[in-house]
């Protein structure tokens, strides 16, 4: 066990956890952050994904532990503190971009640790940043439109 | 002609979309009670052997552990077609992901640590991994007692054999048919097992009270059908079972039906009373111990003129479907009737067998054996068009059903749109230009077809609220398809409230009233159907009100914006919370109810007739490039046309032809779940490849929306047929493009390489 502090969407959070605790269960069973989702716990499909100071990471690879003095950044924390949905949200959302939406939050961290690298993606750029989320429903074609509609909208 | 209409027809917002994005839409893996433990399982050590004893007694005295079960504890089959599958293994084990022991814990880790602690003694059995060896004399049979298992009529297994269905259709004289063609060719085709690789898991809670009442929240695609298997496996009444669906499910496709993570948390639940138990599965376990699609072996012996006619056509199907039958009977039974194929062919003769083997369990997969059987007729069809020196499109045209054609399975077909879905295809690539393709480079063209399986029940109920506003009360599952939004469009339109003001929670079988599944691409039409005959009936009692109120005949009063109004009076316009507010003051609120049931096609009690209510069309096109260095083939561009009757919401149906052709894209080229011996060699997702953003070609996706007579404001279906044509499509362009053909699935580079080397 030992004690660590994190930031949680601009929320400090002091914590006891056991050593290899991930970050994953750490947001979901301890801070009951469920916005976050589960699909293989290996790294593989992307759909735990989070900011850790800013950096997109597979939350299921990263021990609750590593989080320790950092700053985390989940979905529950992309929409501005007055509700209003971030550009990203909305341009899925007008784009149709979701259909199960298991993936949804995963792609959006991704998506949004992107455009605060890289304000106007090319196409290309925005695949690449996006390989590692799979959706299995929607063939991705509305989500790349949709993360290129918010970089635009974005840098009006 | 097209009625104009308020909200079908329009590509409005997902309702679940801002939920979604939000990240506060539930799912089952999100559920949690009071009191909830945690279920795991232990599998099986080999494909196929005698369980000699299992000693959990270590595992019973691990703290922390509630219950440790095995098959004993839990004596009862339950299956989708034919009840021939026990919650845990009985005896003997049939496949390696089949379930030997499971414990319930106060959390995962100690269910987890207690799995280490059984001890499982086995005697190996001779075991049998493909369907062509389990049909020879002297295989291993796996199910001894096959002929004792409860099925439908429809369902023909062979006792004494590995056939759990053998589906036998004759129309004409096969041999006489033969014996007119100038030509006959024979190919086998063969594909591989592919699963769904939903992103959410299977995953479920279940309580049984100390009394045996069961519920059971979860991600099953169709709570009434997996309750009546529940009851009929328990021998209980079905008031007895209740399923709740979570809010949400993360993906379907055809996976999350039957009883999968289900069965465990039954069996645990049945033998451990009063505390909620929740199983999730691992992503290893969804690849191991779910569902996949069958691989097959499909042989088509095919006689034709030298014009290109088809005067004959003989089938053999084989369906590998694994140690347990689940859909299998079903998809080898519908997938026999299509494997002739789209074409008018007089002398018709199939024989398609669903064989156990000791592979894990195959059933639906979006399709619905479709991928399986265009990719055997739409592959030789290309094949007899070069052998016989005909262009494959105007071969297609010309032999293609049409309204009045008569189906393999008998039915005379009305609605064919394939020839219009072909010609917005050829359009689209501009095929009557000569090919613009330099070497290399070649292009492909299939048709797509697919049943609705019927006949089988929806309906719904409608709650006006005392405000006006809507609630729809309906079993259908939000699988991702859109079901919530397309259903509250219909009905918004029937009622004649706007969007915004109608809900729909997710099924409970409590309250939410009968629906057969959320399935085969049923919903639209079915449901469709029947909210729309609930909104009917809620409308006929608000304006029966509204007509006293303000004494004008009803005939005279309509619904239009939330408001009724003597028609063409818009200044009489009246809220409808105020018609129920004057009639039942505070109190009250008005319930419309809808039945759908499609009458007179089968004959009474049977189902997953040939005579369907409708079939779905579609036809798709490819664009190629061929690295003949590496063997690597780029899909240059995919073209789908797809007939959906009136699109309800046409952004949602484009958004299925997308999905389905990024299905068709991992099932042409590398989705292929390898195993060795019954062992499962690649169960994740690093080592099982789906298509990721950089492996979707350009897709151009087309509508084709002719009015159905009998869907709700015209509307057909989508989501099934969408990845049929893929793949022929593309393995058509590649033989163009290079000369080559591929006849099993997935087209790897290395399968490319080696048949250029052959053809120089």
């Amino acid at each position: 066990m030992r004690t660590i502090k994190v930031t949680v969407n601009g929320e400090s959070h002091q914590a006891e956890v056991p050593d290899h605790r991930t970050l994953l269960d750490f947001l979901r069973q301890d801070l009951e952050l469920m916005g976050t989702k589960s699909g293989c716990e290996t790294g593989d499909c992307g759909a735990c994904t989070v900011l850790l100071n800013g950096k997109a990471v597979n939350s299921c690879l990263v021990l609750a532990a590593e989080a320790d003095g950092k700053e985390v950044l989940t979905v529950e924390g992309l929409a501005y503190p007055n509700r209003e949905l971030h550009p990203l949200q909305e341009a899925f959302v007008e784009h149709g971009a979701i259909q199960c939406g298991y993936c949804t939050s995963g792609m959006l961290l991704s998506a949004k640790a992107l455009l605060d690298e890289i304000p106007r993606p090319t196409e290309e750029e925005v695949k690449e940043a996006l390989a590692g989320n799979l959706c299995r429903c929607t063939g991705y074609y509305s989500i790349i439109k949709a993360v290129q509609a918010a970089a635009e909208k974005m840098n009006r | 002609m097209k009625k104009a209409y308020v909200t079908v027809g329009k590509s409005v917002t997902r309702l679940d979309a801002r939920d979604k994005v939000r990240g506060v839409a539930t799912y089952i893996v999100d559920m949690k009670f009071s009191g909830m433990l945690h279920g795991k399982v232990l599998y099986s050590k080999f494909p196929h052997a005698r369980i000699v004893k299992i000693d959990t007694s270590r595992a019973k005295r691990l703290p922390g552990v509630k219950a440790v079960i095995t098959g004993e504890d839990m004596p009862f089959l339950h299956g989708e077609a034919l009840y021939d599958t026990p919650f845990l293994a009985v005896g003997k084990v049939r496949y390696m992901g089949e379930a030997v022991a499971a414990v319930a814990a106060v959390d995962e880790e100690t269910a987890e640590e207690a799995l280490d602690l059984i001890e499982v003694e086995y005697e190996e059995l001779p075991a049998v991994f493909n369907p062509g060896d389990a049909l020879k004399q002297g295989a291993p049979i796996l199910h001894e007692k096959l002929g004792e298992y409860y099925h439908p009529p429809v369902i023909t297994p062979v006792p004494g054999t590995n056939i759990c269905n053998h589906t036998k259709i004759r129309k004409g004289d096969i041999e006489k048919g033969f014996k007119e063609a100038d030509h006959i060719f024979e190919d086998t085709f063969t594909t591989q097992m592919t699963q769904h690789g939903t992103i959410e898991p299977h995953a479920a809670i279940c309580m049984v009270t100390p009394d045996g009442k069961l519920t059971l929240w979860g991600n099953n695609d169709s709570p009434y059908r997996a309750r009546r298997e529940i009851a009929v496996a328990l021998k209980i009444p079905l008031h007895r079972v209740r399923l709740v669906g979570a809010p949400y499910i993360g993906g379907n496709f055809g996976g999350k039906g039957g009883l999968k993570a289900e069965a465990i948390a039954i069996a645990l639940a049945w033998n451990y009373r009063g505390r909620p138990i929740k199983i999730v599965n691992t992503r290893e376990e969804e690849f191991t111990s779910t569902v996949v699609r069958h691989p097959t072996v499909i042989t088509l012996k095919t006689g034709v003129k030298k014009d290109g006619t088809i005067v004959a056509r003989q089938t053999t199907c084989l369906w590998d479907t694994g140690a347990y039958a689940e859909k299998g009977p079903t998809v080898s039974r519908m997938g026999g009737a299509s494997s002739a194929g789209v074409y008018n062919i007089p002398h018709v003769s199939i024989d398609s067998y669903c064989v156990y083997t000791n592979n894990q369990i195959s059933g639906a997969l979006r399709g619905y054996s479709g991928p399986q059987t265009a990719w055997a007729y739409e592959s030789q069809m290309d094949m007899i068009a070069e052998r016989l020196g005909l262009d494959p499109v105007q071969m297609r045209l010309k032999c293609a059903y049409d309204n009045g054609s008569v189906h393999a399975g008998g039915q005379v077909l009305s609605d064919v749109t394939l020839k219009t879905c072909l010609n917005k295809v050829v359009e689209a690539m501009k095929w009557d230009k000569p090919s613009p393709l330099t070497p290399y480079r070649g292009r492909g063209v299939a048709f797509g077809e697919r049943f609705i399986k019927t006949p089988f029940a929806s309906s719904a109920f409608l709650k006006i609220n005392e405000d006006g506003t809507v609630d729809l009360i309906s079993s259908t599952s939000e699988v991702g398809q859109g079901g919530e939004t397309t259903m509250c469009q219909i009905a918004a339109e029937e009622l004649g409230v706007p969007l915004a003001s109608v809900s729909k929670a997710s099924p409970d079988t409590a309250y939410t009233p009968f629906d057969e599944s959320t399935t085969s691409s049923r919903s639209t039409f079915h449901m469709g159907n029947a909210i729309r005959m609930a909104a009917r009936d809620a409308k006929e009692q608000i304006l029966q009100m509204a007509a006293t109120q303000m004494k004008v005949p009803v005939k005279k009063l309509t619904i239009v914006d939330g408001n009724v109004q003597v028609v063409g009076k818009p200044e009489t316009a009246t809220p409808l919370g105020q018609v129920m507010r004057r009639r039942y003051g505070a109190s009250g609120g008005v319930l419309g109810r809808g039945f759908y049931f499609p009458d007179g096609l089968a004959p009474e009690g049977e189902y997953f007739t040939f005579n369907c209510i409708f079939w779905m069309y579609c036809a798709q096109g490819a664009e190629v490039e061929v690295d003949p260095r590496t063997g690597k083939v780029t899909v240059l561009k995919m073209v789908a046309a797809h007939d959906v009757g009136t699109a309800i919401n046409p952004k949602s149906c484009i958004e299925q032809i997308a999905g389905g052709v990024s299905f068709g894209i991992g099932f042409t080229f590398y989705e292929d779940l390898i195993r060795e011996n019954g062992k499962t060699m690649n169960p994740s997702f690093l080592s099982y490849k789906m298509p990721t953003t950089m492996d979707m070609p350009p897709l151009d996706p087309y509508l084709v929306e002719p009015h159905c007579e009998q869907g709700p404001f015209g509307a057909k279906a989508v989501g099934e047929p969408s990845s049929v044509p893929t793949a022929p499509a593309i393995a058509n362009a590649i033989a163009n493009a290079i000369g080559v053909r591929i006849t099993d699935l997935p087209i790897t580079p290395d399968k490319i390489l080696a048949a250029l080397k052959n053809k120089t």
